[in-house]
């Protein structure tokens, strides 16, 4: 009873905001809404979606960014915590440095590259006054590129901070006795590292990594200012649909939210299953 | 020259320039580190202060303060847009304070049926993107009024600031010794001064935390906001947007500028419950 | 459960308070249109419009807050809330949103600057209020047997919008970086095969990128003549294959080889005012003169129109249906075309733009202001505009040509 009163606020906030938007979402994708009058579900918007190839080339792109950014993230990350967690003068501040990034909202951070990375930005600029360009176009491209090379760099530089702050709280509460413990008994660096301190950081690192791709896979904003005209990264295209101006659109909008979905559940259901196996190997 | 050769030699074998190898590779590390991170600010601020700035010229030809008077000037809507944005998020992060602190007792110090189920649910909508929520419940949101109003914001907003808070403090409680409780209630204090006197204080580092998050994620909130807002309620991260996309660069920089300023300054605030409180940040990492 | 219940009652409670403080009293459509000037200025007196207009403007959000906005408190005793918005589709789009909840006289916009396609979106699906605009006192202003002006991209306008200004495309070029512009079409079709990576246009469906594909369209077909009028699909499919044939041909000659396109018409500003390109493409010519003069621009910029003619069109304020407050968009609606409203917006340095007034309806001494208004001497002379301007097509040919360029050139 105690805890279904503890409990409950957030039950019914989670039940109604989340529960009540996937599950709206999803009746609206089988174009089923009886209080807007759509009495009579059907796959429409799933065979359209699932054999269009705008749909599938999004896919392939957003699955891209947010894989390429998780992972160079997570190692970055990693040897950048690897790196702090020593103590010595200044650590405090350079790790509240760290921390600042946190707090930076994501289009700043956006807004930031393009005009650091754009063909006619502040490294092109540079690069000219050295000699080593004639005119903007010998820059390479950056953003709006096929390879999505500029919302991977600002993820990077906002989320290695992140798990980075994550890893390096498990550092700490971990302390160094097993390390100092192994190599007493002869290991070397790497082996210190491989066997010692990945398996511990593993359950960590692999937590916020899921976040991490979760959130990459369903930006809007970052994508829509940094990614180029065609394809699109998948919420940006999913967005297109729901706001076009043909309503018959919205079911298809929809479906790209549940396949959305879809990913992040298969996400969820990766990190139990792989922080399961570490936890047990750790 | 001979004196770094000197200390080389007496040194015991290998040890110290071994040493002395990690100091300058860890420096390097960390200045290359905290230069990426703090680059991409740079150029906004230098932004904000640009009168013609074209390319290839590295910085500007002229500087004026045009777009801070339009940021400031009362008619621009930026000020009221501040207020606005300030509003939402410290709404949320109250009213995530007050419904994730229980939750997070109940899932920290409690084992029950279905906790799994429980935990799962609030896990859930940190890793399900807003957009796929928010284009469902959207038309609910029209249908009650709550679209386009701060409330109906500030409400879209607690669905990815709950869990935060919620993980956070489950990690707390995990931590917290509820005996110093039971021994002020035997000691004849009510269930209401017993939590603002024990309680509070032992978990007050892992409110500030997990408020800092829940802050700091409705801070950033684009899509929600321009969704269930529609238009009406033009958080910071709007109007950026607008001028972003509009291609000026100057107002740009100095929205984002002042976009920037209140996380920085919350962050300054409770940065010593961040770095002594392992086990909230580690609630993050545990999920 | 039982708390589940609780808070599904709060829920709308809070909702309606919420609401209280934006509508006090909704108004009917056709409560408004029996009432007379007088009673409608009393109706909205002390009230708010809420305007979702394009923001990504300085000069124009502060001609619209400070000079608009202080003269409606001034005049009227309303209160204007300028919205901004990325793209007009958005405020179109929440209306739309609020008629499938089933928002009829609480919606949460009073006007929106529209044209085009979307005020044609909004017309069909009766999202407009319609038949007042002789109502308005300065409605007699506006010559509406001009056909530009009493149809909106060929969609018949009947009442349902107000005219609020005049634009022609314009092209920009820095004069310290070309000096001799292509003056045609076909001249600049050349021009970029000649410049390989100079030059490129915003991705359709972006109002400007697909106006400039038009421009391609009309070359193609020969002229506009036999473009006007419904969407024919015999000419279109005659037209639209040689079209494709052209842009496709400099498609390797743009900037990033054609690659990708710039998203809209304010990122192709962008890339002009880096130098990544020689030209850029607006349906907005004193945006050129504001861009020199907020230092977007260097101060060498010049623009023109082409000989072959450059499209214009007219843009207009329209007023949902289920707005609660129709009487105050009603006064601020009638004030924008005020010619004291439209001679301030026509002002280089304010705006630059050209007046939607017809010359021989306002008075004597405010058409000889209107002629003798400066102008910012990097945007192109009204005279060169007046005498190039071609017509908008009918919003049929639009989306037909837009999906068509998506499909066969854009991919």
């Amino acid at each position: 009873m105690r805890i279904a009163l503890l409990l409950g606020p957030a039950l019914v906030v989670i039940a109604a905001l989340f529960l009540g938007g996937v599950g709206l979402g999803l009746a609206r994708s089988f174009n089923y809404m009886p209080i807007i009058g759509l009495d009579d579900p059907n796959l429409d918007a799933y065979a359209w979606v699932l054999t269009d190839e705008d749909f599938l080339l999004s896919f392939v792109l957003t699955f891209h960014i947010a894989f390429t950014s998780t992972v160079i993230s997570a190692v970055l990350a990693i040897g950048a915590a690897l790196v702090l967690r020593h103590t010595f003068v200044g650590k405090k501040v350079i790790t509240f440095l760290f921390q600042l990034n946190l707090t930076i909202p994501h289009i700043v951070g956006a807004v930031g590259i393009l005009y650091l990375f754009s063909q006619s930005g502040f490294f092109a600029r540079i690069a000219y006054a050295a000699g080593a360009i004639e005119r903007t176009s010998d820059f390479p491209a950056l953003v709006f590129d096929p390879y999505a090379i500029g919302i991977i760099l600002q993820y990077v530089w906002k989320e290695v901070p992140f798990i980075g702050v994550i890893v390096l709280a498990v550092l700490q509460s971990v302390g160094q006795d097993y390390e100092a413990l192994a190599q007493s008994l002869g290991a070397n660096r790497w082996q210190r590292f491989r066997y010692v301190l990945l398996p511990l950081i593993m359950p960590g690192v692999l937590s916020a990594s899921v976040i991490v791709f979760a959130f990459t896979f369903g930006a809007f904003e970052i994508p829509f200012l940094l990614g180029q005209n065609h394809p699109v990264a998948l919420p940006v295209l999913a967005y297109r649909s729901y706001t076009d101006v043909d309503l018959a659109a919205r079911p298809e909008a929809m479906a790209m939210a549940m396949v959305i979905t879809v990913m992040s559940g298969l996400m969820i259901y990766a990190y139990v299953r792989l922080s399961r196996r570490y936890l047990r190997a750790g | 020259m001979t004196a770094s050769n000197q200390s080389s030699r007496a040194a015991p074998a290998g040890g110290t320039r071994d040493g002395r190898r990690d100091v300058i590779v860890r420096w390097a590390v960390i200045s290359l580190l905290l230069t990426w991170l703090a680059l991409p600010i740079v150029p906004l601020l230098i932004w904000s202060f640009s009168f013609r700035w074209f390319f290839p010229d590295v910085l500007p030809a002229d500087y004026s303060l045009r777009a801070w008077q339009y940021v400031f000037s009362p008619t621009s809507g930026v000020l009221q847009s501040l207020r606005d944005t300030l509003l939402i998020s410290g709404g949320a992060t109250l009213l995530s304070v007050i419904i994730g602190v229980p939750a997070g007792r109940a899932l920290g110090q409690y084992v029950f049926r279905g906790k799994s189920i429980v935990e799962l649910l609030i896990l859930a909508p940190i890793i399900v993107p807003g957009i796929a929520v928010a284009l469902g419940i959207h038309v609910l949101f029209i249908r009650y009024g709550l679209a386009n109003t701060l409330f109906g914001v500030m409400l879209v907003h607690l669905i990815p600031t709950l869990p935060y808070m919620v993980l956070v403090m489950s990690g707390v409680f995990a931590n917290y010794d509820t005996s110093y409780e039971a021994q002020a209630r035997t000691l004849g204090a009510g269930p209401i001064r017993a939590f603002w006197y024990v309680t509070l204080p032992a978990i007050l580092p892992g409110i500030v935390v997990g408020g800092l998050f829940a802050f700091l994620v409705s801070w950033a909130q684009y899509i929600l906001t321009l969704l269930i807002g529609g238009g009406r309620v033009v958080t910071l991260p709007l109007l950026l947007f607008n001028f972003a996309t509009a291609g000026r660069n100057d107002i740009t920089g100095a929205i984002s500028m002042l976009y920037i300023i209140p996380g920085v300054v919350i962050l300054l605030l409770s940065a010593r419950y961040l770095t002594g409180n392992a086990s909230a940040v580690g609630g993050l990492g545990r999920l | 459960m039982v708390k589940k219940r609780v808070f599904g009652t709060l829920l709308p409670s809070v909702a309606a308070l919420a609401m209280m403080s934006g509508a006090a009293l909704a108004q009917s459509s056709d409560e408004i249109l029996a009432m007379s000037w007088e009673e409608l200025v009393a109706a909205a007196d002390g009230g708010t419009v809420n305007w979702f207009m394009w923001g990504g403007s300085d000069s124009i959000n502060t001609y619209v807050s400070e000079w608009v906005g202080g003269q409606l408190k001034e005049r009227y005793d309303i209160r204007l809330n300028r919205v901004g918005i990325n793209d007009t589709v958005e405020a179109v789009n929440t209306v739309l949103g609020e008629a499938e909840a089933g928002v009829t006289d609480s919606g949460s916009v009073d006007l929106i600057w529209i044209n085009g396609e979307n005020f044609r979106t909004m017309k069909q699906a009766d999202l407009l209020f319609c038949g007042y605009t002789d109502l308005l006192p300065n409605n007699r202003f506006l010559n509406w047997e001009d056909p530009a002006i009493a149809n909106d991209f060929g969609t018949p306008v009947d009442g349902c919008e107000v005219p609020w200004g005049r634009t022609q495309v314009a092209i920009g070029y820095n004069t310290a970086n070309v000096q001799d512009p292509p003056r045609t079409v076909p001249m600049l079709l050349d021009w970029i095969k000649a410049n390989p990576g100079r030059f490129t246009y915003p991705a359709p469906p972006d109002f400007t990128g697909s106006v400039f594909v038009r421009h391609v369209f009309y070359h193609a077909a020969g002229g506009v003549d036999g473009l006007l009028g419904d969407f024919d699909q015999a000419v279109f499919d005659q037209v639209a294959p040689k079209a494709w044939a052209l842009l496709n041909e400099i498609e390797p000659f743009l900037w990033r080889g054609g690659q990708t396109y710039p998203n809209s018409s304010p990122a192709l500003t962008q890339l002009f005012a880096n130098q990544e390109v020689d030209f850029t493409v607006t349906y907005e010519p004193s945006s050129i003169g504001l861009n020199v003069m907020n230092g977007t621009f260097p101060e060498t910029t010049s623009s023109y129109a082409f000989d072959d003619g450059t499209i214009g069109n007219v843009h207009y304020v329209g007023i949902p249906d289920n707005s609660p407050n129709k009487a105050a968009a009603l006064v601020l609606a009638n004030l924008l075309i005020d010619p004291e409203a439209q001679f301030e917006k026509a002002l280089p340095d304010v705006w630059g733009e050209r007046t939607v007034l017809g010359p021989d309806r306002v008075p004597a001494e405010w058409a000889a202001r209107f002629d003798a208004l400066p102008r910012h001497e990097s945007v192109v002379p009204e005279a060169d505009l007046a005498e190039r301007s071609l017509p908008e097509l009918s919003s049929g040919w639009l989306t037909a040509i837009e999906k068509g360029w998506i499909e066969n050139v854009g991919r």
